[in-house]
């Protein structure tokens, strides 16, 4: 589905949006405290040996992990996010605000600190897995709680306004666990709560990348499914479409892409529900055909540049990525509100 | 004409939503209705009476209650959901409001149901998208943004996209709700040809009685819990619609098939003139609280004059006559005073 005057476009969009997340990742890769030299990096990249072996560790342990977690987290969060949004016809849905990024982070909360609560818990082996899963299974009940709810209620506000109370009551839960658990545990659980790109192996971007990969290739193949259903649930029946199939498909890839990146990032918030706009406003379409690539790309680069920034040359450290990317998300999601001012029309 | 064989037709049908009395329960019961192909029907009744509810259940929207639908004589309770969007195309009285859609994009929305899992146009299809733009009429709107048509071009936009869904069967939920009047008489007469030339069947919800009259071949009735179909014609002949109005302020009459507000006639006055002046005369007398004869014999009488155009309207009470240049001035003399 694409008028032909578009494709040219189009072409051009797609090469920049590429180059952009090509830029952004070599960016990301050169920038840091210590500084290493661009033809060093591609050496050591290109798989050759560095002059300094210290450099060869900063670049394949910590620098690379980090711009793939970034490249991987922008993509599946804003991917998660346009699902959303077109499942529930809704433009200011997403994982964070739907609740689903709480769901996982209650999961989180449960195997992080529940040694504290429950008697006897103990997570022995497994690696990340016990999180990982915890996180999957979170998500995936809030979204599963959504759409019981939205069975019963048609109007989009209002299951909006449900998604933020389970997003709160989850968020009161894992404070209730917080304030029963050890200091060692607050602390390794407030850390993972302000989102970080910067903790994660190679170990676990084994787990994650198969993970979020998985969810975009769903994503993709639901172009189809996801067209029917902007024009809502009668005419997406009317034109043969199992809905619930649907739905459940569209879900599942949610809670697959938010969960897992929720379960390694922490809860990262505004890019699910930013993204799909900015990608809207470049390709002015609404098909999933291009929404689907185009979000993916505007992700990486969004969450790979808002990466570079919390780490501006002069600073120790890196502020957390959640502050960076709430700076940059909520002037979109303003604007969305004061744009559609009665949300009467979607996208 | 082999049109014996009804492409649609119910047998004991009761529609309704699931659940007990207070979220649900049936709507409307014991419709026994049916159509044919090259076929405009045109579904009429109340507000609230249930018209949505028979329309959903027909494209199996909404699972009937209790009887059965039949497509092409099988009941279709044993259509898969893929099946029926092959025979039964909709277009629901929700307003799409989408930006960023295109018209020739919704329009290829509608060819979903014969597209592969990526939902790519091959040129057959691309010929039926062309040809649904065509028919109703907005090929030249096709690179347009949906939200910046009007509502008369949105809708045809709709019906295109149902048109390119290529069914025999299209059913419409109120297509003229928020037209002005050209584009209601033009979406019907849209609605009229596709069942002539194109030999669908199309079956329609509306409230505008006179404009279903004239084009549909067919109107099902639903009223005061029981459903009856036929011609208008017929429809009109046999009382029906002046049934339908009992128990309100408004007449069916007869003769002009249409409706006016129930009025009880004052003081009868004469009119005679030639024929379309004496025509609007006479509503104006009557709308006045007036009853018409239309002969010389009463007390007031009045005559219309026609001379090259340039009309009078003379009122004769025994000896007096007095001449008006317009309907507005006669009827402004006449108008009992506020006493």
């Amino acid at each position: 589905m694409k008028s032909p005057d578009t494709r040219y476009k189009d072409g051009i969009l797609f090469a920049l949006l590429f180059a952009m997340v090509l830029f952004f990742f070599i960016t990301s890769i050169v920038a840091g405290t210590v500084s290493i030299p661009v033809g060093e990096i591609i050496n050591i990249l290109a798989g050759g040996e560095s002059s300094r072996p210290d450099w060869e560790i900063i670049v394949r342990e910590l620098r690379v992990p980090r711009a793939v977690t970034a490249l991987a987290a922008g993509a599946g969060l804003s991917v998660s996010g346009l699902l959303m949004q077109t499942a529930f016809r809704n433009p200011l849905a997403g994982p964070y605000v739907l609740g689903i990024s709480a769901g996982a982070s209650l999961g989180v909360a449960i195997v992080v600190m529940g040694a504290s609560i429950i008697p006897g818990y103990i997570i022995t082996g497994g690696g990340d897995w016990p999180a990982v899963i915890a996180a999957w299974a979170g998500s995936g009940a809030v979204l599963v709680l959504i759409l019981l709810v939205s069975f019963r209620v048609r109007d989009i506000m209002t299951i909006l306004i449900l998604g933020i109370m389970f997003g709160s009551a989850t968020g009161a839960l894992v404070s209730i666990m917080q304030y029963f658990s050890t200091e060692a545990m607050l602390k390794s659980f407030l850390i993972w709560t302000m989102g970080s790109l910067g903790g994660v192996t190679g170990q676990q971007l084994a787990i994650m990348v198969p993970a979020v990969a998985v969810g975009l290739i769903i994503a993709m193949a639901a172009v189809k499914i996801l067209n029917t259903m902007l024009l809502g649930e009668d005419y997406a029946r009317s034109m043969g479409l199992n809905i619930t199939l649907a739905r459940g498909v569209i879900f599942f890839s949610t809670s697959l892409l938010a969960g897992t990146i929720t379960a390694f990032c922490g809860p990262i918030a505004f890019v699910g529900i930013a993204v799909p706009h900015l990608a809207r406003m470049m390709f002015r379409n609404a098909d999933h055909a291009v929404l689907m690539p185009a979000t993916a790309l505007t992700g990486a680069s969004v969450m790979l540049a808002s990466d570079i920034a919390s780490r501006l040359p002069g600073m120790e450290g890196s502020l957390p990525i959640n502050s960076v990317t709430a700076l940059l998300g909520i002037p979109v999601v303003i604007w969305i509100v004061i744009r559609n001012q009665k949300l009467t029309g979607i996208f | 004409m082999q049109n014996n064989t009804p492409v649609l037709h119910t047998e004991n049908l009761t529609v309704g939503y699931p659940g007990d009395r207070e979220s649900g329960g049936p709507v409307f019961s014991d419709i026994n209705v049916d159509a044919r192909s090259s076929e405009l029907v045109a579904l009429f009744g109340p507000n609230g009476i249930g018209k949505s509810t028979l329309l959903r259940s027909l494209v199996k929207l909404l699972i009937p209650l209790s009887g059965k639908i039949y497509l092409y004589g099988s009941n279709i309770k044993n259509y898969p959901a893929n099946r029926i969007a092959k025979i039964a195309g909709f277009v629901s009285t929700e307003t799409v409001r989408i930006n960023n859609l295109r018209v020739y994009d919704l329009v290829s929305l509608g060819r979903y149901p014969h597209t592969g899992w990526m939902g790519r146009l091959n040129s057959h299809d691309i010929e039926k998208v062309e040809e649904a733009l065509e028919m109703v009429g907005i090929s030249e709107l096709k690179s347009k943004y949906i939200n910046r048509l009007s509502d008369g071009e949105r809708q045809r936009a709709m019906i295109a996209r149902t048109l390119a869904q290529d069914t025999p069967v299209i059913v419409l939920d109120e297509p003229t709700a928020y037209l002005d009047l050209p584009n209601k008489y033009e979406i019907i007469h849209l609605l009229h040809r596709l069942a002539a030339e194109k030999g669908k069947t199309v079956i329609f919800s509306t409230h505008d009685l006179g404009i279903a009259i004239q084009e549909a071949s067919k109107i099902w009735v639903m009223l005061h819990g029981q459903i009856f179909q036929g011609a208008p014609e017929d429809l009109i002949l046999d009382g029906s619609f002046g049934r339908m109005f009992e128990h309100t302020n408004l007449l069916f009459s007869k003769g002009k098939g249409e409706f006016r507000i129930r009025r009880e006639p004052g003081t009868i006055i004469g009119l005679y003139g030639p024929a379309p002046e004496r025509r609007w005369t006479r509503n104006a007398l009557e709308r006045t609280g007036f009853g018409v004869a239309e002969n010389k014999t009463c007390d007031t009488v009045v005559e219309v004059v026609n001379t090259d155009g340039n009309r009078s309207w003379i009122i004769k009470q025994g000896e007096t006559n007095i001449s008006f240049a317009s309907i507005y001035e006669l009827c402004s003399y006449l108008k009992p005073s506020g006493a």
